[in-house]
């Protein structure tokens, strides 16, 4: 437990050395005061903004795990790129604590962000169940986002380019809001689509079990996969 | 203490294997070099021993267990000088060093204050490893190598970035980890790193082992017991060692004018691996 929280505590540390992802750390704050203030002005004085209240809200649940999506994707980059990558695979440190110790506190920071954003939304009465279920699997992007961008880049230039297409890719079951009813569970291949659906189920109060349900499965799966191909690649 | 049999490694993207039946035995206390050119497979080789490329034939033992039975304790047992420096540039020359003391059992790891005075760096401790010259991140990667005691040593091109001041501290440091008993394993395509530290070499080249022997013992064999002399007037002759004090065509030689230069006919060990294998080490 002590090397967990040593590397974790590291990452921070670099984190909070390094000016381009220290001001990374502010973008929640700038989401909380869209959703606290500026949002509710808007819609109070155009109502045609009304029914797309619930998309405001998953775009600003999705764009708090932007946060460390991008934060530790980059950290990891540079540990490839600086080639102290190649430590780690020399060290007497199992694969599974070492993805612990860098995912464990973006994770539980992302939730936390979640759950404080639907604390303080001042749109719908959210249950804290419903609130934590989805804040626990929406955070799941974090660690699936990161372990895909180092699966496939080798250095800080081809990182930002996936990641902006990445980006788009987290993005893009938004679509399934403005597609006729019985095709939009096709963007389901798109992990996010289960935790866009689930919102927007719970912001017309309706269930979300089953959702919760295929959406943990699938970025379940997809963590799996991809810890796999990340951990084969990343200490050579 | 390493015993390597028949060892073939291909990379999957690769036609032919990059390690070709490789066979040699490091034992405890002796520094083993692999001496060849970029490319050969030195590197390679080394990180099959150090379990980060998998997928080999052949047979590693490591203190008499199977490589692929040894589980995470391997690594406590096993330190890797890098060729390049890696080390987080954002953290000081200290949080590097602890950060990776602590993957290590407690009590293991030596004191780091002691360790960046061994090797010249104690006014650096504190510095961020980013205002580093190369030769002082290499140094890092040597000491960050050796800090929890490993029996078994792994350098890639210790001496590479280091000016030649410390490019012999750290060479004496390694003598000195032999002394102590461990077991060293040293890649590098410089002779003169080679020939300094290494109790045996394996000359190397497109994955296969041409030659293994002492230095001396190459030298000897493949250089001639001879002294070549060269006078002021450019003329220049050579004599054999035996009797030379009491060669008379000699003694005639060298009172004909000054003596310019008078130098053996060992060969370098450069000379003895363009030899054996046809191939130079620059390359």
């Amino acid at each position: 437990m002590n090397k967990i929280i040593k590397l974790a505590l590291t990452d921070i540390k670099i984190i909070f050395r390094d000016s381009s992802l220290r001001v990374f750390l502010v973008l929640p704050l700038v989401l909380f005061a869209l959703i606290i203030w500026a949002v509710p002005n808007l819609v109070s004085k155009y109502d045609f903004l009304e029914p797309y209240l619930s998309l405001f809200l998953i775009v600003a649940v999705i764009e708090n795990t932007q946060v460390f999506s991008f934060i530790s994707s980059m950290v990891l980059i540079d540990e490839k790129e600086t080639e102290v990558a190649k430590a780690y695979g020399i060290v007497p440190l199992s694969k599974l604590e070492y993805l612990l110790s860098r995912f464990l506190f973006p994770y539980l920071f992302t939730v936390s962000l979640n759950v404080i954003l639907f604390l303080v939304q001042p749109f719908y009465d959210i249950s804290l169940g419903a609130n934590l279920g989805i804040s626990f699997l929406t955070a799941l992007v974090v660690p699936v986002y990161v372990l895909g961008i180092n699966s496939i880049v080798q250095n800080r230039m081809q990182g930002m380019v996936y990641i902006k297409a990445f980006n788009m890719l987290v993005l893009i079951p938004v679509a399934a809001f403005f597609t006729p009813d019985k095709l939009k569970h096709l963007f389901g291949f798109f992990p996010t689509h289960w935790i866009f659906q689930s919102i927007d189920y719970l912001t017309q109060g309706k269930t979300i079990g089953m959702l919760l349900a295929i959406g943990f499965l699938v970025l379940g799966g997809l963590l799996w996969w991809l810890s796999s191909v990340f951990l084969r690649k990343h200490f050579l | 203490m390493i015993q390597v049999e028949n060892l073939v490694f291909q990379y999957p993207k690769n036609d032919t294997p990059t390690l070709k039946s490789l066979n040699f035995e490091i034992s405890r206390g002796e520094v083993f070099g692999f001496l060849g050119p970029s490319g050969a497979g030195k590197s390679t080789a080394q990180k099959v021993l150090y379990k980060t490329l998998s997928g080999y034939e052949g047979n590693i033992k490591i203190d008499g267990k199977d490589l692929t039975d040894w589980d995470s304790t391997y690594f406590e047992k096993i330190g890797v000088g890098f060729e390049l420096p890696n080390h987080y540039l954002k953290l000081t020359g200290k949080e590097n060093l602890e950060l990776f003391a602590s993957f290590y059992p407690d009590g293991k790891a030596k004191k780091v204050e002691t360790l960046f005075e061994m090797v010249d760096m104690f006014d650096a401790i504190n510095q961020p490893v980013e205002a580093y010259s190369k030769g002082m991140k290499m140094r890092l990667n040597f000491i960050r190598a050796i800090q929890h005691d490993p029996d078994i040593l792994f350098f890639d091109e210790p001496t590479s970035g280091l000016d030649p001041v410390n490019a012999h501290k750290i060479k004496q440091h390694i003598l000195d980890l032999k002394e102590q008993g461990k077991t060293i394993f040293v890649t590098t395509h410089n002779m003169n790193t080679a020939d300094e530290l290494c109790d045996r070499v394996a000359f190397i080249v497109d994955g296969k082992l041409e030659a293994t022997d002492a230095p001396k013992t190459l030298k000897a064999q493949y250089g001639k017991k001879a002294i070549n002399v060269l006078l002021q007037d450019g003329q220049t002759e050579e004599f054999p060692l035996t009797g030379l004090g009491n060669n008379e065509v000699f003694l005639a030689f060298i009172k004909q004018a000054e003596v310019k230069k008078i130098h053996t006919m060992e060969a370098s060990l450069e000379e003895v691996f363009i030899k054996i294998t046809g191939q130079s080490l620059q390359v």
